[in-house]
Formats: C-alpha cells, structure tokens, sequence
C-alpha cells in the first residue's frame, strides 16, 4: 500500500489504479494518514519554507459548529464593503485561532515536524569514508569542473561537519 | 491595422533577436571561461559558502610545457591538498599521497564541446546581469536559470579582461543560495610560485588505485532523468577500497552531471540507505537487489532521489 501511495506521488500509476487508491484514501484514514505522512516527508525532503500542516480536520470541525447565517440579498448588496472587510479580519482571526488551536490540541505536533525537517535536511558526507571517493570520481566527468578546474574539488578538500547520515528516508520494502 | 500588425511582427523579431545575441554572448563567455581557466597562470585565495558553512583555501594554477598543474589547499580545518595534473588527480591528507583519480583521456581541449554548448541552452535560460565588482576587479555577472525545478540555477561573474571565473553561486529554489565560491584575493599573471609543480614520487603501490578504466555496457538502465540530461558515458572502473569494479555511468545537461556508480553489495550491513550534501553536491545511497547503488550529482536532492528510484536492471 505504501509503496503505491508512493508511485501515486511520483505519478507513477495508471489511471485506474490511482482512481482506487484515491477512493481508499477517501475512505480509509490509516490509508490517508499514510498518505499525509508521505507529503510530509516528502516536504521535509525538499525543504520548503512551508511545511504541510494538516488542519483539515480542524477545519472541517470548526465550519460545522458555524451558524448559518440567512440574510436577504439586498441587505447584503448594502453592506458589500464593510462586510467584506469583516469578513476578512474574521477569516484572519479564524485561520490564526485554528492554528493555535491545533497547537493546543496536538501538542508535540509542531516540534515533532520541526524535528522531521531538520533531520531530512541533508547532512554533510561523513557517512561512509569512500563518500569522498565518489565525489571525486564524479567531479573528473563532471562539466562543472570544466568551468571550475580544481576548484570543483573543494566540495571534496572541505572537511565538513560530523553531523549523523541522514536515514529516516522513506524506504518501501 | 495591418501596419499595427506589422509592427507587432517587427517588435517580436527584434525581441527575440536581443534574447538569441543576448544567449550567444552567455555562451560565449562561458567558452571564455573554461579556456581561460586552463590557460591562465593565477593564484588566489577563495572563500567556499555552503550549508551556513564558509571555507577559506588557497589555489595555484599554472601552465607547463607538458601541461597544466593546480594546487588546491585548504587554509582552515584539518590540512587537506589536493593537487592535479591535467586528468591526475592527488589527495593529500595526513602527508601521504593517495592517486585517486587518473583520467586517461588527456586533451581536454577544447574543454567545453559545441554538443555541450548546446545543451546548456536547451536546458538553461541564459541572462547578462551588467558588471560588478570582485576581489579587487570587474566582472561581468551572467545567470543560467533553469527550465524545471529538478536542477540549480547557476550564477557567475567572469573577469571581464581574462575571463577567469572570480565567483559562482549555485541557487535553488526561490533564489536560495546553496553554494559559492568566490576569489578574495586573486593575482593574475606575474611571478608565481612553481616549486610545488612535479608529480609525486611517494604514492605507495598499495594506496594509489590501478586505473582500470574500460567502456562498458552493464544492462543498467534509469528511467526518471530530468529531460535534457544525455549519457555522455558508462564504464566500469575499479575504485579505492573496493574488490569488485564499479560500474559508473555519467549523464550531464551540459552543466551539470549526474554519476550513478553500481556495485555488488559486499558490506554486510544494508542499512547504508541514506542521503548526504555537501552543498550542491547531493549523494543517494541504496542498496537495490544486493547492489549498492549510488547517485551523486549538483542537482537538487529530489533529483539525486528520483534518478536512482528509477534505476533498474534492464539485461544485457
């Protein structure tokens, strides 16, 4: 299942079976949980500077204690602009209350996302002593050392930090 | 309105005229570069910028008769050099040389190939930014920006005289800095110091590598390059530290390339999946049915992780 989820992303997947796995993501949440955890990683991955923050059903919780407000058209045609201007500080207010309160709800949430990020970023080539190795091997049949000459071998002469490898990268078995 | 058609016509062709000249002068700058590169008979000091990191190191680059030779050392951290004649490759670390790579293929002129020319303009939107100022003189700053998100965008500013590269700034998404070198101090020409140039003579038999490098067809195969990028070679190689020959093969959009090394397995552990940067440089590891599979590349790490998903074995 992971493994198509995966494929799904990467538009990997015929129609039809994205069409299904679709349907199982509607319907069942372990399936959409998966299906969020890979967007996370996925984000984390790439670094933005935004990381995907899964609020819908927050949302969704709020809308439904909304009241529905029934008001007739020519009143609101009068008060076209200072309702939008309400309306406005309304949403801003609403989108900063949800976010605060996903916060409280869910208290480890952000710093384990944060935590995520940071492990995903990319760490400097101390994994295995023959890393080097490749790069050099790399470099000589690399166009950019054309434009470099030697200095493209500074990623190779730099001594880099002594941070840990990077592995929590999604590994489908 | 015919004529207002007209106009429009004449409007759009000197438009495009100004952008095709404006790409053939970036081209051209570049061949500037990479020959001066090699010609020229500079020493300097430069600062390598990457991942909140700045590196200072010292580079000699002259030219012999029997061909060019460049001294690279590291001023701070541990002491590293590495020194390079023509395709030879030395590390220096802990005083002892090891020969890690020895390109047999020598004549390296001239050192960007039209097909490669080329292929930077169908992969990179080219852009003359005006001159700036740097380590003391005036360069012209130029930007290659790509055409998808699945490479950097790369921006350099060229001695306007000698055509030496004074800075290089590797961006990625959103402008956001991911590397750069840049020359602060930097003599052109003159009295340099040659007393380093000779080939070392105490590379043990044991640590220098045996090249073997031979053309090789594998059965390898991958899917998912970014468009643009096109084999420029496979071979099987032998590399330092490991039994079994390693099969290499080297893709290149004309700026940047991508090696996929594949190799049997022999270390015990699997657990070597991983991914690790150094600056633009991004490495991928994954060991894929008892092979050790390896992508390196100055691309973005999504590409680095995409290209060897879609590694397969294909049969010969």
């Amino acid at each position: 299942m992971k493994q198509s989820i995966s494929a799904l992303m990467d538009g990997e997947l015929f129609e039809d079976e994205a069409e299904n796995l679709l349907g199982e993501v509607k319907d069942d949440a372990t399936v959409r949980k998966n299906w969020a955890v890979y967007h996370l990683i996925g984000d984390a991955l790439r670094q933005p500077d935004h990381i995907h923050c899964d609020l819908s059903a927050k949302v969704r919780e709020r809308l439904r204690e909304e009241p529905v407000v029934l008001v007739s058209r020519g009143r609101v045609a009068k008060r076209k602009i200072r309702t939008w201007a309400i309306s406005a500080a309304a949403s801003l207010a609403a989108v900063s209350a949800v976010a605060w309160m996903s916060l409280q709800i869910s208290p480890e949430g952000a710093p384990k996302m944060a935590m995520q990020q940071n492990a995903a970023r990319p760490v400097n080539m101390q994994t295995r002593p023959s890393s080097n190795d490749y790069l050099i091997a790399h470099q000589e049949f690399s166009p950019s050392a054309e434009m470099d000459g030697s200095a493209s071998y500074i990623r190779t002469v730099s001594y880099g930090g002594d941070e840990a490898p990077v592995k929590n990268i999604p590994n489908e078995k | 309105m015919k004529l207002l058609l007209v106009l429009c016509g004449l409007m759009l062709a000197s438009v495009g005229n100004v952008y095709a000249e404006e790409r053939s002068a970036s081209l051209d700058w570049l061949e500037t570069v990479a020959f001066a590169g090699h010609q020229t008979d500079y020493s300097g000091v430069f600062v390598y910028q990457y991942d909140n990191r700045v590196e200072t190191s010292k580079i000699i680059h002259v030219t012999e008769v029997n061909g060019e030779y460049e001294k690279l050392e590291s001023l701070d951290g541990p002491q590293r050099q590495i020194v390079r004649h023509d395709g030879q490759v030395w590390d220096y670390s802990d005083h002892k040389a090891v020969q890690v790579e020895s390109q047999q293929v020598s004549g390296k002129f001239p050192s960007l190939l039209p097909e490669q020319l080329s292929a930077l303009s169908a992969n990179y939107q080219a852009k003359l930014l005006g001159v700036e100022r740097v380590a003391g003189y005036n360069a012209q700053v130029i930007l290659f920006q790509p055409k998808d998100n699945l490479r950097y965008a790369h921006k350099i500013w060229v001695h306007t005289d000698s055509g030496l590269l004074l800075k290089a700034a590797v961006l990625g998404d959103k402008n956001k800095l991911v590397e750069q070198y840049a020359f602060t101090q930097l003599q052109i020409g003159g009295d340099i110091d040659r007393s380093w140039v000779k080939l070392p003579q105490n590379v043990s038999g044991s640590s220098a590598i045996a090249k073997e490098i031979t053309p090789a067809n594998s059965g390898w195969t991958v899917d998912m390059l970014p468009a643009g990028y096109k084999k420029n070679m496979e071979i099987l190689r032998s590399m330092r530290g490991k039994h079994a020959p390693v099969t290499q093969m080297v893709f290149s959009d004309g700026w940047s390339a991508i090696s996929i090394f594949i190799e049997p397995n022999d270390q015990d552990e699997d657990d070597v999946d991983g991914l690790s940067s150094r600056g633009a440089m991004n490495l991928y590891h994954k060991v894929v049915d008892k092979n050790l599979i390896t992508v390196v590349g100055e691309v973005p790490p999504r590409t680095v992780m995409q290209v060897l998903e879609s590694v397969r074995y294909n049969g010969k």
